[in-house]
């Protein structure tokens, strides 16, 4: 069933070429169009007009387009409404994957953004948030996917983050680290003296 | 034509020089970054300098032995008699000591070019370099024999940067990595790092990424050391690995004051006289300073031997007699002894403010003064306390 309606949707997006053919296809489907006539296409335009308003509406919610800038996230994180809305805790705190059986699956969804829009009913919690923005930069949201004991960056099982988001949170961690914004234990050098001093003590002597 | 060619064939000879001449006027046109101008290893090394920086680090265990945020991060734990818990407490010194461990200072080597052998039979038999490591097991870093096979057939020792490179490679040291992090090769982000104050960050970094003899290690942890000394946050470093270096680059760079005001302020009058002592020593001050550090030292119990005895009292069952003496001492903070370890540490910090060698003359005489102040209040509640007791103000 899927390839012949994404096939009609082919067929009806290249003769359209209407920048909403998006819409055009649930309004095609819906009429059940079989023929590809230039005339049914004119007139599902005509219905496109009406129905484009309610379902920008009811689509806005889950759309991804927009680019929201980091600068804007680390003020969202800073702000009141992120405190109402979060309270003290970490973002993915009160968050719950959905699943049948007892057992959650071993790995989190592959995205929860398809074609710059939500596609699931429970996006992971950096989805469900725009103007939560994984950058290095962003340091105060990074903070809270990284263990206070192992110093390691959370799993993903623990955090529920989907994998096109749990990678981005580890490059963004491995670039803040680079940059120095976000501290961590460094390994302890232990020195070999002999290795500095004995040398120089060598050839000291010869010098003169 | 011919002399243009002349002139590039002697541009290709001059390579080396004309690049090592960039490395030193890019040194000094940050002529803010101050660089130790002879070699200072001699001088570090002396175990007179070692003791005294020891002392002034100082050995705070809740700080060597903090929670570290490393992957294993597990803690054990056991019963154990009374006997085995000294021991155990004798060997966590030894392990805080080891963790104070200082990063060396030495001077900054230069590269040479070795040749081995020039063979120009070889010469384009292949368009890359070769590079042959020695990888046996147990070798240290500098004795690895790293060479390379030029394109035009030379046969010589590799650069630093190739050797640490190979190193690196072969035997990784972990934290260490092969791209310099931004954080110290973009001037604007280790900036960053200095104005948020993460002074240890930075340093411990910059010990696991560079070698001590590299001038980049040298130029960075000057920066650090210089900004340190401007936001004088010298807290931060005490009874770390770094505080030794830091104190001796200051004694070096005649710039003491400002540590030196931190410790009297902090009251760490003993510090206080040994960093004097040590820019005497190393300025060749027609100054005793000797005498008054053995006298100090004969008051004063070692770093270790304080840790030491901090970890032990926390066993030790309360006797009466001890017991109050011990309640005045802890709850003024001092005991006879450190009185009389002041009075002497004061007259040696008063008479180095009072010669040329101080430079916030004022500043520092009003610290000493406001401190002689608190202790003389507190020396009278001392007294007066033990009258209270009933104990002899022996
Ligand atoms: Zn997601």
């Amino acid at each position: 069933m899927l390839p012949i309606t994404r096939g009609i949707y082919n067929a009806l997006s290249l003769i359209a070429r209407s920048p909403q053919n998006r819409y055009a296809l649930h309004t095609a489907s819906a009429l059940q169009c079989k023929a590809v006539a230039a005339e049914a296409e004119a007139e599902t335009a005509a219905e496109d007009v009406e129905q484009d308003a309610a379902a920008e509406q009811k689509l806005d919610a889950n759309d991804r387009t927009k680019v929201i800038p980091v600068e804007t996230s680390m003020r969202y994180l800073k702000s009141a409404a992120y405190k109402q809305t979060y309270g003290d805790d970490f973002v993915w705190v009160q968050y719950r994957r959905n699943h049948k059986g007892m057992f959650a699956p071993r790995k989190t969804r592959k995205t929860c953004i398809r074609q710059g829009k939500i596609s699931t009913g429970n996006p992971c919690p950096i989805c469900r948030d725009e103007y939560l923005v994984l950058d290095h930069r962003n340091t105060d949201l990074i903070k809270q996917f990284i263990s206070p004991q192992s110093g390691q960056v959370l799993s993903y099982s623990k955090t529920g983050l989907c994998q096109k988001s749990h990678f981005k949170l580890l490059v963004a961690v491995e670039r803040a680290r680079d940059y120095g914004l976000l501290t961590y234990d460094v390994p302890f050098r232990e020195y070999d003296y002999s290795e500095y001093y004995g040398k120089t003590e060598e050839t000291a002597p010869k010098k003169p | 034509m011919s002399f243009l060619r002349y002139l590039r064939k002697i541009n290709t000879q001059l390579q080396l020089p004309t690049r090592l001449e960039r490395q030193f006027s890019n040194a000094g046109t940050k002529s803010a970054i101050l660089q130790y101008e002879k070699d200072p290893q001699p001088q570090f090394t002396d175990t007179e300098t070692q003791r005294l920086l020891q002392s002034m680090t100082q050995m705070q265990l809740d700080k060597v032995f903090r929670k570290r945020t490393v992957p294993d991060n597990d803690n054990e734990i056991k019963f154990m008699t009374t006997e085995q818990l000294e021991n155990e407490f004798v060997k966590m010194i030894e392990k805080a000591k080891h963790q104070l461990q200082m990063p060396p200072v030495v001077k900054v080597k230069q590269d040479t070019e070795r040749i081995i052998s020039k063979d120009p039979a070889l010469k384009d038999f292949q368009n890359t370099k070769f590079v042959f490591t020695d990888i046996t097991y147990g070798l240290r870093q500098s004795d690895r024999k790293v060479v390379v096979r030029d394109v035009d057939g030379t046969l010589s020792y590799a650069p630093l940067e190739t050797q640490k490179r190979m190193n690196q490679l072969y035997f990784p040291l972990k934290g260490r990595t092969f791209h310099t992090p931004r954080m110290f090769s973009e001037q604007e982000y280790l900036q960053r790092c200095l104005d948020d104050h993460k002074y240890e960050f930075v340093l411990d970094r910059l010990t696991v990424q560079y070698e001590p003899y590299e001038l980049d290690f040298h130029q960075i942890s000057a920066q650090v050391f210089q900004h340190l000394n401007e936001s004088k946050e010298f807290d931060q470093l005490r009874s770390t690995r770094h505080f030794g270096p830091m104190a001796f680059f200051y004694a070096w760079h005649h710039c003491i004051d400002d540590l030196l005001y931190d410790m009297i302020r902090r009251d760490y009058l003993q510090n206080a006289v040994e960093l004097i002592a040590l820019s005497y020593k190393l300025h060749n001050v027609p100054v005793e300073f000797r005498k008054t550090i053995s006298e100090l030292d004969a008051l004063q119990p070692t770093p270790e031997k304080r840790a030491l005895n901090q970890l032990l009292s926390s066993l030790k069952s309360k006797e009466e007699h001890e017991g109050i003496q011990q309640e005045i001492q802890t709850a003024i903070g001092k005991a006879e002894s450190d009185f009389a370890a002041d009075e002497i540490s004061l007259k040696f910090i008063e008479a180095y403010i009072a010669s040329e060698h101080a430079l916030k003359k004022v500043q520092l005489e009003l610290a000493v003064q406001t401190l002689k102040e608190i202790n003389l209040e507190k020396l009278q509640l001392y007294h007066g306390l033990k009258k209270a007791h009933g104990m002899h103000a022996s």
